[in-house]
């Protein structure tokens, strides 16, 4: 049964030294998908190790399902983890490695044989069973560990960068592995990835990871469009961060560069690159001394030098640096986009 | 057709290399009369085993040195693994000092080490005993075993224990599935070379035995004095090297 995961307050400092993890809140409940985004070096790895009882924090809160997991050594959490890298046992078969963890847990040969079967068929392996691990694409290994992982029936699936090692192609179709099986067991699940767009197709909820800290975390549509500061907006691909004229328009904004509306609108731009990326053209223009970043149709696309209308539509205009009190408005809803409140248990 | 027919006259003259030695030294053993210019023995004999296991005592310095030689295998690994592990662990302090540190009795001869040996097991009342021999014997080969079980700790043995602990496996099983399998290799060759070692010592052998005969102890005199016998305490001293190498090789078929 899937239980919520709630962390607070976790500082934790691999191999003794300075921390890596300076105060991180997150809450995830019960059977809900959120992925865990950030820059490399910002922690992410070392939470989800954390997590899963193979680093020792220094202090902090952890639960699973309301009960505390820093006395748990890692191999009595109910977790199942997923690796960067499939990590399978070159010795054994692809079955009994998918079996390991009933192997943990004394289950006899014939019924870990019957489960390691099911699981295989549930992430696109039937048939495989009997194979050698070495003969298995990168691909077809991580489905394998994606199926260990599973085959325990954990309460929380950790999942570290699953797609990085893959080419597109795979990606895409373990991607879509990986929200089927979450959906139909409801599981509760972590997943890092350093692809924003990953991310946006993936979560439920994307919770965003700056220097040992979760900075914001809410659903894919408000971190993307409303960033809670400068640098989550720089982390998302909002490129703009504008001093905008006017009465009452103080502070900095940001918009989405294929927010930005160029060719008509009331203010005058001029084009200082232009590059063509296959479905579109990205635009740098020149508006009054700041810098504004354009996704603009193919078709419709200014050249170089050129002096064009700019329009940055009212709606789709977000304030980052919001004073104190909304901030901190901000922060609390930052630990758990879900109105529900904080879950207990299943 | 040229090239597996090149491969297999390499094999042929690899193979040459390792067998003519060797069965030159067996001939040489069962030869009773083997005179100059004769490129084959004038009359076959069992007159050097006879010898070996007559007055050379080949019988007992066999059980000495095998009994010797598994003891300090057994020790090596033993505390050879958790040296290794603590070392590719870097759990240590001053990790490539005290690697160094390790594998000083490598840079001296043997027979200095054992004569240093000596005047300690003296004074600790364990010269010439079975357990002088082995400890001296520890002193030479454990460095060995350390160096090579450390080249065997690395990355993919960390990871893959992790793995295991992820899926609940606690530290007996993380070492019955996954470090053990993934040792075999280093646990091999580490075997094999605290084995060759302990079997072929002569020098800290000849300072700390007093006198307790182990096989290269009692083969070296007749080396000089009597090819033929020699050669017989040759083939005894090969054999059981050649099969404790038949072993390690069979573990060096690597899972990882």
């Amino acid at each position: 049964m899937s239980a919520g995961l709630e962390i607070g307050e976790l500082v934790v400092s691999p191999g003794g030294g300075s921390p890596v993890l300076r105060g991180v809140d997150l809450v995830v409940p019960a059977g809900r998908r959120a992925v865990l985004v950030g820059p490399s070096g910002a922690g992410k790895t070392t939470l989800l190790r954390t997590i899963a009882g193979l680093e020792a924090p220094d202090s902090g809160r952890l639960l699973l399902g309301g009960v505390s997991q820093l006395r748990v050594p890692a191999h009595r959490r109910r977790m199942a983890m997923v690796f960067q890298e499939p990590r399978l046992l070159p010795h054994l078969s692809v079955a009994d490695n998918v079996a390991l963890p009933l192997r943990a847990t004394r289950v006899g040969r014939p019924e870990r044989r019957r489960a390691a079967a099911e699981q295989l068929g549930e992430v696109g392996l039937d048939g495989f069973a009997e194979r050698r691990v070495q003969g298995l694409s990168g691909g077809e290994q991580q489905r394998v560990a994606l199926a260990r992982a599973l085959c325990s029936r954990p309460d929380l699936l950790l999942l570290d960068e699953p797609l990085a090692a893959l080419d597109p192609n795979r990606r895409e179709s373990l991607r879509r592995l990986i929200v089927r099986v979450q959906e139909r067991h409801r599981l509760t699940t972590l997943l890092i990835t350093h692809d924003r767009s990953e991310a946006a197709e993936l979560g439920e909820s994307i919770a965003l990871m700056l220097e040992g800290r979760i900075v914001q975390h809410d659903e894919p549509r408000t971190v993307f469009e409303r960033p809670g500061s400068g640098a989550a907006a720089r982390f998302f691909g909002a490129a703009n961060l504008l001093r905008l004229p006017g009465e009452g328009r103080a502070g900095l904004w940001t918009i989405r560069p294929e927010h930005v509306v160029v060719g008509s609108g009331s203010h005058r731009a001029r084009v200082l690159e232009a590059v063509y990326r296959g479905t579109n053209v990205r635009l740098i223009l020149d508006w009054d001394g700041q810098r504004v970043e354009a996704l603009v149709d193919p078709t419709a696309a200014p050249g170089v030098g050129a002096e064009t209308g700019l329009e940055l539509p009212r709606e789709r205009l977000w304030r980052v640096d919001r004073p104190d009190g909304e901030r901190a408005a901000t922060g609390e809803r930052a630990t758990n986009p879900w109105p529900a409140g904080p879950p207990r248990g299943a | 057709m040229a090239e597996p027919l090149r491969q297999r006259l390499t094999q042929a003259v690899l193979v040459g290399l390792f067998v003519v030695p060797l069965a030159v030294i067996a001939l040489q053993a069962v030869a009773d009369s083997w005179r100059a210019p004769s490129l084959l023995p004038q009359q076959l004999g069992w007159r050097g085993f006879e010898v070996a296991f007559g007055t050379g005592g080949a019988a007992s310095a066999i059980v000495n040195s095998l009994a010797v030689a598994l003891l300090t295998t057994a020790i090596c690994l033993l505390v050879g693994w958790p040296a290794a592990r603590a070392l590719g662990g870097r759990l240590l302090p001053r990790n490539g000092l005290i690697a160094l540190l390790i594998a000083l009795p490598l840079l001296m001869p043997t027979y200095l080490a054992g004569f240093g040996l000596t005047e300690w097991f003296i004074r600790l009342g364990i010269d010439g005993t079975l357990a002088g021999l082995v400890l001296a014997h520890v002193v030479l080969a454990l460095p060995y075993a350390i160096l090579i079980l450390l080249s065997g700790f690395n990355r993919t043995v960390d990871e893959l224990e992790e793995m295991a602990s992820t899926t609940g496996a606690g530290p007996l099983r993380r070492l019955l599935w996954v470090t053990l399998p993934s040792m075999r290799p280093a646990l091999g060759a580490a075997a094999l070379l605290s084995f060759l070692v302990s079997w072929s010592q002569y020098g800290s052998s000849l300072a700390v035995g007093a006198g307790r005969s182990t096989l290269p102890i009692v083969m070296l005199p007749f080396v000089r004095s009597d090819p033929q016998v020699g050669a017989a305490f040759a083939v005894l001293f090969v054999v059981p090297a050649l099969i404790a190498l038949t072993f390690a090789a069979r573990s060096q078929r690597s899972p990882l």
